[in-house]
């Protein structure tokens, strides 16, 4: 397969592939997190982080 | 017509750098294409350099330099010097890390994603860290892992790790490892008390036993049909984010973080060498100035408010570190702290000695700052004081320099661990040697001190 010329080794995927669901479910968590964080902070301005541009 | 190769850029059939007439152009393959119309159509490589996440190019219209092969000639904005990762203090490698995932983000928003994670793709450009690599996106497969997963940790997460758990001195494992630290080597390198942090627990120690667990396993069929959804690979990078964000070191305890409050010069004394300094600075208007000994970067400052582009490099992690926190909170784009041991400077490395270059191969600059730096060189290092000399004419044509007398209690306290074989170190010694290499043009006595300051031109 063209895209795996820099191979990432059979472990580093494979690790990726079984964390997957936790990785989901951890996403999905920090996202509803962050929006009930953002509910009762709405009146304070949000802190800029310049180390991620989201 | 002068045109080569660049030496660090052959691993990739997308393209490569190329140097022509002094101008730095990168050629993008056939190959590469579809990836590179993407890149620049679906708005990604906007947002990025909008962001100063990514160096900016033009397209240009030059000859090829591999015509069979050809795509496209880009021009990328220069970087006005490249650094390496282990010349980055903690809070660099930290940023550059952090960098490199949000980009990786950016990227998935954008149906793109990277191809590698390489620490040398990124830069501080403008003062901020930026990945270098053009060609480092490809087209996002829906179902498909980050292919760069393993690079990101070997690069960032790892020596990150050893440096905030273990020792910070663990950064320069990136010179005898180019394709970063080995994880089975940071495993066993980390504390076992880092297996209770999550993110380091599954990232390195996991990481490392799976890839002995699946050496020499064709994915194809160990993944028994197993996909990672897109919102799957975000988790992964945020928790990565996560466990970066959550690494920290403070330089304490280090020799040089309180130098500024020990020094042994009065407050008029430092006023005028500061005002000697920037008068011969702002006569020469270097473009280029190296700060040899630079520790957080006062005289640096003053090259930088002269309108130089400033390598502030010292051999003190704690110092570069205070120098970049610095850097960053006054958003500084024309200063570079970097670490640097005058008496080891980084060598030429990798593939045919030509993927990394030496410290003294990037240059020369301008003008090079070696301020109460000297009898370092001289004595503790035992350099005879000529060698000295050779050695900042390498770097540059102009040199500032400052001469510290042995009756000087810094020196004195150099001296007290060691035996006085350094006769000729007076200043007329330093003087006359220095005339080897070097004009004097100006020389000026520190007021209320024994120490000199020189401005010399190279002959």
């Amino acid at each position: 397969m063209f895209w795996l010329y820099l191979d990432p080794g059979s472990g580093s995927f494979l690790l990726q592939l079984l964390i997957a669901g936790l990785a989901a479910i951890s996403l999905a968590i920090g996202t509803q997190w962050a929006r009930i964080k953002r509910f009762f902070n709405r009146k304070k301005a949000r802190p800029t982080d310049d180390e991620d541009d989201e | 017509m002068n045109s080569s190769r660049i030496g660090a850029s052959f691993r990739d059939p997308g393209g490569f750098l190329f140097s022509r007439d002094g101008t730095l152009y990168r050629q993008v393959n056939q190959a590469y294409a579809a990836n590179y119309t993407r890149l620049m159509e679906s708005g990604l490589y906007a947002k990025l350099v909008e962001t100063g996440r990514l160096v900016p190019h033009a397209e240009v219209d030059v000859r090829h330099e591999e015509a069979a092969t050809a795509f496209l000639v880009l021009r990328p904005e220069r970087v006005p010097f490249i650094s390496y990762p282990y010349e980055w203090s903690f809070g660099q490698w930290k940023d550059a890390a952090l960098a490199t995932l949000s980009v990786q983000k950016r990227a998935l928003k954008f149906g793109m994603s990277l191809k590698d994670a390489s620490a040398y793709n990124i830069q501080f450009f403008h003062g901020k860290a930026a990945l270098i690599d053009t060609l480092s996106f490809e087209t996002y497969q829906e179902g498909e892992p980050w292919v760069a997963y393993r690079q990101f940790c070997q690069h960032f997460l790892a020596p990150l790790a050893l440096m905030a758990y273990r020792d910070v001195r663990l950064s320069q494992l990136l010179r005898v490892h180019i394709d970063g630290v080995p994880l089975d080597l940071a495993s066993a390198l980390l504390p076992w008390r880092t297996r209770w942090n999550a993110g380091l627990y599954i990232h390195i120690h996991l990481h490392a036993r799976a890839q002995k667990r699946y050496a020499g396993v064709a994915v194809t069929e160990a993944r028994t049909g197993r996909r990672m959804s897109r919102e799957a690979q975000l988790g992964v990078i945020e928790n990565l984010q996560a466990t970066v964000r959550k690494l920290e070191w403070k330089p304490a305890g280090t020799e040089w973080a309180a130098y500024y409050a020990e020094t042994n010069y009065t407050d008029a004394a430092f006023e005028h060498k500061t005002q000697v300094v920037g008068a011969w600075l702002g006569k020469i208007a270097p473009r280029l100035v190296w700060d040899l000994g630079a520790n957080n970067g006062i005289f640096s400052r003053l090259a930088a408010a002269a309108g130089a582009f400033v390598v502030s490099a010292d051999v003190d992690p704690a110092a570069v570190e205070q120098n970049y926190q610095k850097s960053k909170s006054a958003k500084e784009q024309t200063l570079l702290p970097v670490l640097l041991d005058l008496t080891n400077p980084g060598p030429s490395l990798g593939w045919h000695n030509r993927e990394r270059d030496s410290f003294l191969g990037r240059g020369p600059a301008d003008a090079v700052l070696a301020l109460a730096l000297v009898h370092h060189l001289a004595i503790s290092n035992n350099v005879p004081l000529q060698q000295v000399a050779e050695f900042f004419a390498g770097c540059g044509e102009w040199l500032v320099v400052e001469f510290v007398p042995k009756a000087d209690s810094q020196v004195q306290k150099l001296l007290r661990s060691r035996e006085d074989i350094f006769p000729d170190y007076t200043r007329e010694g330093f003087e006359a040697a220095f005339r080897q290499v070097y004009e004097i043009e100006q020389a000026a006595q520190v007021q209320e001190s024994e120490r000199w300051l020189y401005l010399m031109r190279k002959k």
